[in-house]
């Protein structure tokens, strides 16, 4: 269990928790010399069939928490099964020095044969972080003869910091396999307590339960966390009981009446930062022109705000530099103007009024970036919605627009608000909405090259790359802040790995990084040295010049999570390559085509005036696969690289074409 | 605007950190010594240059005590964004080294300077104990300088007190940006004398500035870049060493090798005294074991695996071991602590074993390096006594005074007995004898010793489907890389994924059908992997033709001289070795060979390849050595590796074509 770094509330006099302390003797957990007894089958044994080549697995856990104290005691018993294993010997516990303590730490080994090494080494307090009223430390000790097969255990007490209290966490999902886990809180009575557990509890496992005040929990053989490439977020999947502290006694239980209440809050603060209407009216007369059509009004708006400086997108600055900067806390539409600058949020509200105030039907709209994790509304946790987008009616249609994010184009959100539940506002709190997933075809990589075939195989000339939509925005935001050299080393190191095999790649001309246009058009000389293979007198070409990308992709034949991509795409590659005088195709590949709802790949060669001509295209429309599709998803990759494998044989024209 | 989602849940270390880097405003203005770098000229840069260094000095005093004083101070004109890392300044510490003074600044390119100092900086260790680290007292500070954006001059003055082991200073004048100038001061008490070494610089004279006061000067040094399979930093860049010696009279402190030796013999003292629970088990370990060289192997196994790695290091500890019989109680120790029970524990069978202090990366110390402490690991020499042969005790030399020994690190649970690990060989350690010190040079094993020797059987049909099985048999570095990489495999689903990689490079498309180990857990054995491999379109059907590649499975290939810079260093090897593959695919029938790839053999010296395909009955058999001799390859010979590397990559990708003859 982990208590945040920053206190939720600052607490109530210690005095009125003390009638609180007596109650919570009785779920203290087993101390001094009352070490659980370990069972001859824990010595003996050395695997656990449900988490095979574990290098340890914890036998027993139990957190016991009592935020009337406040304090923690934690209790550890880890079966040590493999040579790698024997690094959980090896203890950290990190604490704020300042305002916490450890306490009461012991510790010992059973070995094999069951005899006892207790701990009575040193405890040293490691120092991780220490800066201008931050202590950051840690205690940290090493147990004795840690063996393969032995049992370590240990317990500790925490104090946390008197006078606050904390939102916390039971994690029942850690980095090694649980067998069982026993856990408690005893909340601090004068605030209302929320918990949940948003990525599910263990199976088998019965949710919290209150009994006495105190909130309890037992799990049984919860899995080892492990990570893999395209996951979800790793709070979507890493099991635990959030628990989070609200101003008040009594917990709002109706996720429907929270967000009302929530909305018209939020709706107010909007109304506060927009109510200028005089100003908001003069400065739009100066965007639009009357006779505007309203997209065109919404156009003009959308780019002048844009204009504006986004301090949220920034390099973050020192304290000197901000009280330098003389950037004034922003809190109208009018200020914000006036000074030029706004954070995303500030920028949006700015939009907002000028849009309202053309005559555009426009609503704000908060929504929960899915970066990090998946708004679940009946979490009930307003700090999920932390960003907020409008939406627009133009010509009857609804369009959603992100004006605090630099170079989103027009309509197209960034890739983390795509697809998510959003608030829309209104007087009476507000509407749900899910914003739209752009289509793969509005996301595009476009590769055009005209290369001509040396006879040793070279291939050398010109690439021209379009990138459209979210491809080019998340490629401008990622290189917002950069140089002209650094953002050609990154265009060029992009078709280094589009081509899988060594090159040579000089970026020639000067993409346009400061637009929110939908394209960024990068221009490339390319040489791919030996990119045909030689077979006697003949030379082999494969088709998939651009399929770096595929070519190591899910070569993992076991999955245990499900897979997330940021977006769909397509990518499409026409590649001429003129031939050597003399030279002849002697064939070409069958056309390949792999086709399914939602992936698609096509490719085909020619011979086309004397040079060969290779059309590949790939269109991924996915963005969340659940694990059972993991093997189609992984055949149809499969299926990409070996049609990008196929070769084409070309030969000087005295060589006998194959028949 | 008063966000309503107010409610944070944590705040994360990045945050603290961006809060350290805020700072109280101070009015003082940047020193003159970098107001002086305003107007100086830039060194000769290219356009990927993020900054450079204008000016670098350092200052070192002696203080009463054999306390040393160092002043360094550093100005740097920012020249793109990714220059930023500039302005955070690092200055790591140790037990014998206080900061007295840290101050850093800013010249803006418009406005006031800023300054900032030790108050605003932050302090961590090393955090984590992955590798066994539990406690050191190493520390970092960090100070983030305000404003470093490109056109600004950031610059900081350290200084700091020590009272060295060794005295000694070490100026590392080169960077990995220009230098324009840099400045080393000594100022000695009277009566002390210096020597210098230059390393990988032409020496400069000093200029005498003041009693007995000197100055060093260097000027445009081009920086060091970075580059893949390059000589240890320590082994290219430009440093002087400043070997100091007190007056006559007084402890001369280190000035060679067998001084620093006699001075880590005393640190030892004591250390190697087996206690009676040492003497119980060297006991029960050996008494069964039939020969001298079955003991030493049984205690060697011992602790270099049940005496786990923790190292707590803390001041003198860094070098000092624990006491043989602490370790042994405790069962876990570093390298230096499992280094002294072991010696100890050999004493016990009469076999007499002496301390080699290396450096994990060769070239960090060479055979003219003068005495210093720029060691990190600790391994074992073990004098042979007479009659000890064995053909696997490979990791040994003749010493004209200890007779045959054998080097042994008991840190390395994956090399066995009697071999050392690639990085170590070749490499200068300082062994520790009753005599004192002694630089020499570790073993270099033969290439023979670290192999990957592949056979396949395998059958291809007329779809271009291949199938079969293939063996791979690894010794040396090879076979501990592959038992390192099946360690971590904490799924049972993780452990097939050595072998998926390997298809992986080799095939778009493949399905492992079975695989198992041999000797996973055997160090002393080679690791072998078998496993079954179907390949769907492996052969290319081209009308008549089919195309197939007779290099089935693996890369010796390589990428590393690809580079747009030409090479600036030497190429290092991580060890030798010697590799074969045999692949065998019987041939569809109906089909013959029309061509086969040329046979290839280069013989640079420093490295071998071999290939060659032919035809043996109805079985395309494909067969390669690959040989890496040197260690080193000198950048005057890189271009030669570089198209031995193309030659190797063209074979590779070379196919047979065959014809198909009946319908």
């Amino acid at each position: 269990m982990t208590g945040a770094s920053q206190p939720v509330f600052r607490r109530a006099s210690v005095l009125r928790c003390l009638g609180v302390l007596a109650a919570c003797t009785a779920v203290l957990p087993v101390r001094a010399a009352d070490w659980l007894p370990v069972g001859p089958d824990d010595l003996r044994m050395n695997s656990e069939p449900k988490a095979p080549a574990a290098p340890a697995i914890y036998l027993y856990r139990q957190v016991d928490r009592d935020d009337n104290v406040p304090d923690e005691t934690y209790y550890a018993r880890i079966k040590i099964l493999t040579d790698e294993g024997r690094k959980y010997g090896d203890v950290e516990i990190p604490f704020e020095k300042n305002n916490e303590s450890i306490r009461d730490i012991e510790a010992r080994t059973i070995r094999p044969d069951g005899s006892i090494a207790t701990f009575d080494g040193t405890i040293y307090e490691k120092p991780i972080l220490q800066t201008r009223g931050v202590k950051l430390l840690a205690k940290a000790f090493t147990l004795p003869d840690v063996q393969v097969g032995s049992i370590i255990e240990y317990r500790y007490r925490h104090r946390l910091a008197r006078g606050f209290v904390f939102n916390s966490h039971w994690i029942l999902s850690e980095d090694l396999f649980t067998r069982y886990a026993k856990f408690s809180l005893d909340p601090y009575r004068s605030f209302a307590l929320r918990f949940s557990w948003p990525a599910g509890l263990p199976e088998g496992t019965e949710p919290p339960k209150t009994a006495h005040g105190a909130i309890r929990l037992e799990t049984h053989d919860v899995p080892a966390f492990v990570t893999e490439e395209f996951m979800p977020p790793v709070d979507e999947l890493k099991q635990r009981v959030d628990f989070i502290y609200v101003a008040g006694t009594t917990v709002e239980k109706d996720p429907a009446d929270f967000w009302k209440k929530f909305g018209k809050q939020c709706y107010g603060l909007a109304r506060d930062f927009t109510d200028r209407p005089r100003y908001v009216a003069q400065t739009v007369a100066q965007l639009v022109a009357p006779g505007d059509s309203a997209e065109l009004k919404a156009r003009k708006i959308y780019a002048r705000v844009q204009q504006l400086r986004n301090t949220s997108y920034e390099r973050p600055k020192t304290e000197q530099e901000l009280e330098r900067d003389e950037q004034k806390v922003v809190k109208n539409v009018e200020q914000l103007w006036a000074q030029g600058s706004g954070d995303h949020l500030q920028i949006t509200w700015t939009f907002l009024a000028l849009a309202r105030a053309a005559g555009i039907e426009a609503d704000p709209v908060l929504v929960a970036p899915r970066n990090l994790h998946f708004f679940n509304p009946g979490m009930m946790n307003p700090a999920d919605l932390s960003a907020v987008i409008v939406v627009v009616k133009l010509d009857g249609q609804e369009l959603y627009l992100d004006p605090g994010t630099p170079f989103a184009p027009f309509g197209m959100l960034p890739w983390n608000k795509t697809r998510v539940a959003g608030l829309r506002l209104d007087k009476g709190g507000g509407s749900w909405v899910t914003t739209p997933l752009p289509a793969a075809a509005q996301s595009r990589i476009v590769r055009k090259a005209d290369l001509h075939l040396t006879a040793n195989g070279t291939l050398a000339g010109k690439v021209t790359v379009t990138y459209t939509g979210l491809e080019a925005l998340t490629r401008r935001l990622e290189e917002r802040g950069e140089d002209d050299t650094e953002r050609k080393q990154f265009l060029e190191y992009e078709l280094q790995s589009d081509v899988p095999t060594g090159i040579d790649v000089v970026l020639t001309n000067t993409p346009d990084w400061s637009s929110s246009e939908p394209t960024l058009t990068a221009v490339y000389d390319l040489t791919v040295p030996g990119w045909a293979a030689a077979a006697g007198q003949r030379q082999l070409l494969a088709v998939g010049l651009f399929g770096g990308g595929e070519k190591h992709t899910f070569e993992h034949a076991a999955r245990i999570h499900p897979l997330y991509f940021s977006f769909p795409y397509e990518s499409e590659d026409d590649v001429t390559i003129g031939l050597p005088a003399g030279w002849l195709v002697n064939s070409v590949p069958q056309p390949q085509s792999v086709a399914g709802s939602t992936l698609r790949y096509d490719m085909a060669a020619e011979k086309r005036n004397g040079a060969l001509h290779v059309k590949r295209e790939l269109a991924f429309n996915l963005s969340y696969v659940e694990v059972k599709y993991y093997r189609p998803l992984r055949d149809f990759f499969r299926a990409v690289r070996t049609a990008d494998e196929e070769q084409v044989v070309v030969a000087p024209g005295r060589i006998q074409a194959p028949h | 605007m008063p966000a309503p989602w107010f409610v944070r849940s944590m705040c994360s270390l990045l945050t603290v950190c961006n809060l350290i880097g805020g700072s109280v405003a101070l009015a003082a203005d940047a020193p003159s010594w970098m107001h002086a770098q305003v107007a100086a000229p830039l060194p000769a840069h290219d356009e990927k240059t993020t900054a450079v260094l204008l000016y670098s000095e350092r200052v070192l005093t002696i203080l009463p005590d054999k306390q040393i004083r160092r002043l360094t101070r550093k100005a740097f004109r920012i020249l793109r964004p990714d220059g930023a890392g500039r302005g955070v300044v690092r200055v790591d510490l140790d037990g014998q080294t206080r900061v007295i003074g840290l101050r850093a600044w800013c010249i803006p390119t418009a406005g006031k300077d800023y300054a900032v100092n030790e108050k605003d900086a932050l302090e961590s260790s090393v955090i984590g104990v992955e590798n066994g680290e539990l406690m050191s007292d190493i520390r970092t500070r960090l100070l983030r300088i305000p404003a470093t954006v490109p056109g600004s001059i950031v610059g900081y003055e350290v200084e700091e007190e020590q009272k060295p082991y060794v005295m000694a200073d070490e100026w590392e004048f080169q960077d990995t940006v220009p230098v324009r100038e840099a400045r080393y001061t000594l100022q000695l008490p009277s009566g002390w004398a210096y020597k210098t070494t230059w390393l990988n610089h032409a020496e400069q004279a000093p200029t005498a500035t003041g009693n007995n006061q000197w100055q060093w000067v260097v000027s445009d040094v081009a920086a060091a870049r970075v580059e893949q399979n390059m000589p240890p930093w320590r082994g290219v860049t430009g440093r002087m060493i400043v070997a100091l010696s007190p007056p006559d009279g007084q402890e001369p402190g280190i000035q060679s090798w067998r001084q620093m030796g006699e001075w880590y013999l005393n640190l030892t003292r004591g250390r190697r005294d087996a206690s009676p629970e040492i003497k119980q088990k060297v006991v029960a370990l050996t008494s069964s074991a039939p020969t001298l060289l079955a003991k030493v192997q049984a205690l060697a196994s011992f602790v270099q695996n049940d005496i786990r790695y923790v190292a707590i290091e803390l001041g003198l500890g860094g070098y000092q071991p624990h006491p043989a019989a602490e370790v042994f109680a405790h069962r876990f120790g570093d390298c230096k602590d499992k280094v002294t029970l072991l010696s100890t524990m050999l004493k016990e069978i009469g076999v007499d074993s002496y301390y080699v202090i290396v450096n994990t990366e060769r070239g960090s110390i060479t055979a003219t390096t003068p005495p210093n402490l720029a060691f990190n690991h600790a391994i074992l020499a073990i004098a042979l006594p007479g009659g000890l042969e064995d053909p696997t005790l490979l990791a040994r030399e003749s010493h004209p005074k200890l007779g045959r020994i054998l080097f042994f690190d008991p840190t390395d649970s994956l090399t066995p007995f009697g071999r050392l690990a690639g990085p170590l060989q070749a490499s200068y350690g300082m062994l520790v004898t009753a005599d004192g010190g002694e630089l020499v040079e570790l073993p270099h094993l033969p290439a023979a010793s670290n192999a990957v020797n592949r056979t396949a059987a395998l059958t291809l049909d007329e779809q271009g489907t291949l199938r079969g099985d293939v063996h791979e048999v690894r010794l040396g570095d090879e076979a501990a890389a592959e038992r390192y990489a099946l360690r971590f495999a904490t799924q049972e689903t993780d452990q097939i994924k050595p072998v998926e990689a390997v298809a992986a490079a080799a095939f778009g498309t493949f399905l492992i059908l079975k695989a198992s180990t041999v000797n996973a857990r055997l160090p002393e054995q080679p690791f072998e992997w078998k496993y079954t491999v179907e390949v769907e379109g492996y052969a290319k059907l081209a009308g008549n033709l089919l195309l197939v590649r007779p290099r089935v499975l693996g890369s010796k290939s390589s990428g590393l001289l690809e580079t747009p810079e030409p090479r600036q260093y030497a190429i290092e090897f991580e060890g030798p070795e010697s590799d074969t593959d045999v692949f065998e695919i019987a041939l569809p029938p109906g089909y013959e060979v029309d061509e086969l790839p040329p046979p290839v053999s280069v013989d640079d010296g420093f490295a071998s390849y071999r290939s060659k395909s032919e035809l043996v009955g109805r079985t395309l058999r494909y067969t390669r050595s690959f040989a890496i001799q040197d260690l080193s390859v000198p950048v005057s010979k890189a271009e030669e590796l570089k198209q031995f590397y193309r030659i190797i990559n063209d074979d590779e990708r070379n196919s047979a074509v065959l014809r198909r003859v009946s319908p």
